[in-house]
């Protein structure tokens, strides 16, 4: 239960960047119904981009950034906070800043001895600098679906989801969007990925993750890949995760390394 | 609190003047007012080029974005939206984000150059005819093609433009 709520978490939290979601261990179940569990984390991004006309990504550069979380789950609910600062160095220009501020909320609707599945809905608002490229410059409501099944030593999981930005677009922003985070105006949100247990405390996997616009505003289709390695100590889940841009130009190559205590 | 807590997250959310297109109209498109060569060349040579620039490298630009280059009407007429959002005045709008936006309203004093100076600042009678050469220039249909030569920059960018029309 925890672990499926944790990969749902994950995934909202940092809907580009997924960084090492699935860190708890194999079990489904946490044992944790009634009592409330807390969690505290920071993940350290790196990442590299390159223009593309064609994709219509007019910049090339580099960004880093440090993005602390918090959750809450109880049962079957969770709720979540990130936010991140970030250096972004852009076509010869470096700026710093904070990057948006992300939360969700999510309860598990279905769950068995080998899967789950439930929904959420993640919202993010506009604190990062547009300009910049580390905001989208507008709120963004995610609700999405998860689901997640294993067997044996290898966990399967997934999301699907609908991303929205709320208000009027400006015109500017098909030329300025978030780099850190880039999301279509409107969205059909997904990721795939499988794990394996190498040992009971270490893990390794892999993922797919995108989005295809929708409605009528322009945007561009993005796919990215990952490959990861996680591991818990004492009480710390640690994960590591590379990326890299396949479809649409998100990124070249981005590195995403995670570190949290659950209390 | 709670009060305090949904006011930072509305703060968060509001917006500030945003870039919108002026709705400029041309009075005469069979006889503008403004053409490439008595205008718009020499605007963009004091405000734009030095960050916008067709010879310019990534590392030169000074976050300007790769392929809005406005050293040729043709590369002036591929983004005139995002220039007139972003630098005209007109009856929806005064835009004043450029020159400057997102450099802290500095500019580099050369081509290519660091940040060295403070923005060099259109007037507002430059920002309206910016606006009117642009709408202009979309109101009378062409192919650009034949205009697409840079003026060179063998010495001073900012030289008279002798190019086409």
């Amino acid at each position: 239960m925890r672990q499926l709520i944790r990969i749902a978490l994950a995934l909202v939290f940092v809907p580009a960047a997924a960084f090492a979601d699935d860190m708890d261990g194999m079990s489904m179940h946490g044992g944790d119904a009634g009592a409330s569990t807390f969690g505290a984390g920071v993940s350290v991004i790196a990442a590299s981009f390159s223009p593309s006309q064609p994709d219509g990504m007019f910049y090339g550069g580099s960004y880093q950034g440090v993005m602390p979380s918090a959750s809450w789950m109880m049962d079957r609910y969770s709720a979540s906070a990130s936010w991140s600062y970030y250096r972004m160095d852009r076509n010869g220009i470096t700026a710093y800043g904070v990057g948006d501020l992300f939360t969700s909320a999510g309860v598990t609707l279905l769950r068995g001895s080998s899967y789950g599945a439930g929904v959420m809905m993640g919202a993010a608002f506009p604190t990062g600098a547009i300009e910049a490229g580390i905001g989208m410059g507008k709120p963004m409501v995610m609700p999405m679906m998860f689901a997640s099944w294993h067997v044996g030593k290898i966990e399967l999981n997934g999301t699907a989801g609908y991303s929205r930005m709320l208000g009027e677009p400006d015109d500017t922003m098909v030329h300025v969007m978030s780099l850190v985070e880039p999301m279509n105006m409107e969205e059909i949100s997904w990721t795939a990925g499988g794990d394996y247990a190498i040992t009971p405390s270490v893990r390794a996997g892999a993922k797919l993750a995108g989005g295809v616009p929708v409605g009528s505003e322009p945007g561009a289709v993005r796919v990215f890949g990952a490959g990861r390695v996680a591991w818990k100590r004492r009480g710390v889940d640690t994960g590591a995760e590379l990326q890299a841009g396949l479809v649409g130009d998100p990124f070249d190559i981005r590195a995403v390394v995670t570190t949290g205590l659950t209390f | 609190m709670r009060i305090f807590i949904l006011a930072v997250l509305v703060g968060a959310c509001g917006t500030d003047a945003v870039p919108t297109l002026t709705q400029t109209t041309c009075p005469d498109p069979n006889n503008p007012q403004f053409t490439y060569a008595s205008f718009m060349h020499d605007f963009n040579c004091h405000y734009c080029d030095n960050c916008h620039d067709s010879s310019l490298t990534l590392n030169e630009r000074n976050g300007a974005p790769l392929f809005h280059n406005l050293d040729s009407l043709f590369g002036t007429m591929t983004v005139w939206q995002h220039t007139d959002e972003q630098a005209g005045f007109g009856p929806k709008a005064h835009n004043t984000f450029m020159p400057g936006g997102g450099t802290s309203q500095r500019c580099p004093s050369t081509l290519g150059g660091k940040l060295d100076e403070d923005c060099p600042e259109p007037t507002d009678q430059e920002r309206e005819n910016l606006s009117v050469f642009l709408a202009c220039e979309v109101a009378r249909p062409q192919d650009y093609n034949g205009s697409n030569e840079a003026p060179s920059h063998d010495t001073d960018h900012c030289v008279s433009y002798t190019g086409p029309h």
